[in-house]
């Protein structure tokens, strides 16, 4: 999964230390949190409020798919509404395209939400008095676009779904896959920057999701979107995310790549998690290599000029390949044309248990080191 | 002891409010009478100039349109059996009563149902009110609409008018207040306006709850007008009343019969009136 068009430079959603706290005392037990430093439990106890997201900061850069991966009741779709302000939080700063939505008025807010995020709904909401063209159109229309021209926008959007075929239909003629489609083309209709997408593949049968998860990460890669996606299956975050953060009672508990979250989980709930992840299309050379001296030290007889080659990109899939294929037991790492290491059957069978190198020469390893 | 004088004091005190309202709200209440003879005598004035059979065509190609080919057939047989009986013209002036009286409710009804359902300050208000409408025998209206504005049709209209508002108001609120939440939210992150959301999501959602509660005015106006021949309303319900009285028990047999009938008319054509309004037209 290769992210080429990702700008890291420019963030589009930054959430600062966001916190949404539910219940009728919930600006008193807010500043019992700030002053006092509470626990969830003891806000419950105390001022019988749940606290739904605490103190949650995210970047999502143009460009990117960001999934937020958390089971039911971690706040994954509470914080995913704080960031169109569907939900207003009761701590931090949430800056959407340079903006804080606190400070917009409600003409300036409808405006933020009308052209820079769109939202896909679990449950789809396809107005079920329209047809599917004017339920595309549904966005356009309410900004203001005249029908002629509205309508030639939800046409394209349609056809980028593959549904040119039932723009005259109702949403109940169509299946729930072609509904979910249809939320889709009306999200990019509207032309945001950045698509909210609540959990809306999770009511879909297995073979549906994956077609759609393909279709989706294409598409948005294709318009150069960025996307925030929900979701309680990890699987469908590594199939759809750049970078995945977990969630759990309301807290992010780790973001990164998901070799990164599967090769070094944060805590132990994270790595239950990736426990029966598939690494062969996760892992990397970069991440499970022998550094050149030591392989050196322990095989002084190997010619190392004469392994085949490989990159540091290629997965373990790849690898086991390329090392069926070889006759000698090693591969050569190669990046910029420099041999950076050597992968070994060993360094294989440790990349399908997704434990990183020992020598903690990945580049992944180390970045994550540096960073905690 | 003190009872029966504390009931005495209740009484009098009614009944000289009432007599202050007729002495003080004379032109209120001639204007008010004046305005409903006025509607009603145009809407009656429409449907009894024409003859018998083009109303019953007119009627029987509305019903082909929205109901479809059998129930026009049925429809028209049944006008023309109206005449046959000798009860055109009242049938005629029991179906403008009720029209009338059915929208004048709704033109007062929808709007208030609407705020209601928006509004859950007002609904609280205005709930009781129409708990104690609904709960009261419809015959009860009667009285005061009588001191106030006479024997005849006006009075006639005004307790129809007062016994159709709930129906229609209740059943409007609750469907504004029954949007499904994800459709509040689709419009919220879509960027709409109050009217927005009003006019493309709550209404839209709202209609088959509202047209149930046009069709269930609809039918206690029609209990209503019946009842209202008691008070001179002209009509099949004045017909009934004077054949009850005289024991005519095949005219009111008839009558009746013809109510029925006109009844059934209005009721499948509001129906299908809700229904083709939910886009359900397969």
């Amino acid at each position: 999964m290769t992210t080429p068009n990702i700008d890291t430079n420019e963030v589009l959603i930054d959430c600062q230390s966001v916190w949404k706290i539910f219940g009728k005392a919930a600006p008193a037990a807010m500043n019992a949190v700030v002053q006092q430093g509470l626990t969830k439990t003891q806000i419950l106890q105390n001022y019988g409020c749940v606290v739904g997201v605490s103190d949650v900061s995210l970047q999502v850069r143009r460009g990117e798919i960001f999934c937020i991966m958390g089971l039911s009741g971690s706040g994954k779709s509470t914080l995913i509404r704080l960031l169109n302000k569907l939900i207003t939080p009761s701590a931090g700063k949430i800056v959407v395209k340079g903006k804080e939505l606190s400070s917009l008025n409600a003409a300036q807010l409808r405006e933020v939400r009308a052209r820079h995020i769109g939202m896909v709904f679990q449950s789809v909401a396809l107005l079920p008095n329209r047809t599917v063209l004017e339920n595309t159109a549904f966005g356009l229309e309410v900004q203001g676009v005249g029908k002629a021209e509205r309508y030639k926008v939800a046409e394209q959007a349609l056809a980028k779904v593959g549904l040119s075929d039932w723009m005259a239909r109702y949403p109940s003629e169509l299946s729930g896959g072609m509904q979910q489609r249809v939320g889709l083309a009306r999200a990019i209709t509207a032309d945001p920057e950045v698509i909210l997408m609540d959990e809306p593949f999770s009511a879909l049968d297995p073979l549906i999701r994956r077609q759609l998860q393909d279709e989706f990460r294409q598409l948005t890669k294709e318009l150069g979107k960025s996307a925030v996606f929900i979701t309680h299956d990890l699987d469908e975050a590594i199939r759809i995310g750049d970078r995945i953060a977990i969630m759990k009672d309301g807290a992010i508990i780790q973001v990164g790549t998901a070799e990164e979250i599967v090769l070094n989980p944060a805590d132990d709930y994270v790595a239950e998690f990736v426990a029966g992840i598939s690494r062969l299309h996760l892992v990397r050379a970069g991440s499970v290599m022998t550094p050149v001296e030591p392989f050196k030290v322990a095989n002084p007889g190997c010619d190392i000029a004469r392994l085949t080659k490989t990159s540091v990109d290629a997965d373990i899939n790849e690898l086991i390949g390329l090392t069926m294929k070889s006759e000698r037991d090693a591969l050569a790492v190669v990046d910029n044309g420099v041999v950076v290491g050597i992968i070994t059957p060993r360094d294989l069978l440790r990349g399908v248990q997704g434990i990183p190198n020992e020598f903690a020469a990945s580049p992944v390893a180390t970045a994550l080191e540096a960073s905690t | 002891m003190s009872t029966p004088d504390f009931s005495n004091q209740f009484d009098s005190v009614v009944d000289s409010s009432l007599e202050w309202l007729m002495d003080n709200g004379e032109s209120v209440f001639d204007t008010t009478n004046a305005f409903l003879k006025g509607v009603y005598e145009g809407v009656q004035w429409c449907i009894a100039y024409p003859p018998y059979y083009v109303i019953a065509i007119v009627i029987a190609l509305i019903g082909w349109r929205a109901v479809g080919l059998r129930f026009a057939i049925l429809t028209g047989l049944a006008l023309l059996f109206c005449d046959v009986i000798g009860l055109w013209p009242e049938t005629v002036s029991t179906l403008a009563l009720v029209l009338t009286a059915t929208v004048l409710a709704l033109v007062v009804a929808i709007p208030l149902g609407v705020l209601a359902g928006l509004a859950p300050s007002f609904d609280r208000v205005v709930d009781p009110f129409l708990d104690l409408i609904q709960t009261m025998p419809p015959y009860i209206y009667l009285l005061p609409a009588i001191a106030l504005l006479g024997y005849g049709t006006a009075t006639a209209l005004l307790a129809t008018f007062i016994v159709a508002v709930p129906p229609a108001m209740r059943l409007t609120s609750l469907g504004i207040r029954m949007t499904p939440k994800e459709f509040i939210e689709l419009g919220d992150a879509s960027g709409v306006t109050g009217w927005q959301m009003f006019f493309k999501i709550r209404l839209p959602f709202a209609m088959p709850s509202i047209m149930a509660g046009v069709n269930q005015s609809l039918m206690m106006a029609f209990g209503m007008v019946v009842i209202a021949g008691i008070v001179g309303s002209g009509g099949l319900g004045e017909s009934i009343y004077g054949a009850v009285r005289t024991l005519d028990i095949a005219k009111s047999i008839n009558a009746a019969i013809a109510i029925v009938i006109l009844t059934m008319i209005l009721d499948r054509l509001a129906q299908s009136a809700a229904r083709s309004r939910m886009g359900e037209s397969k």
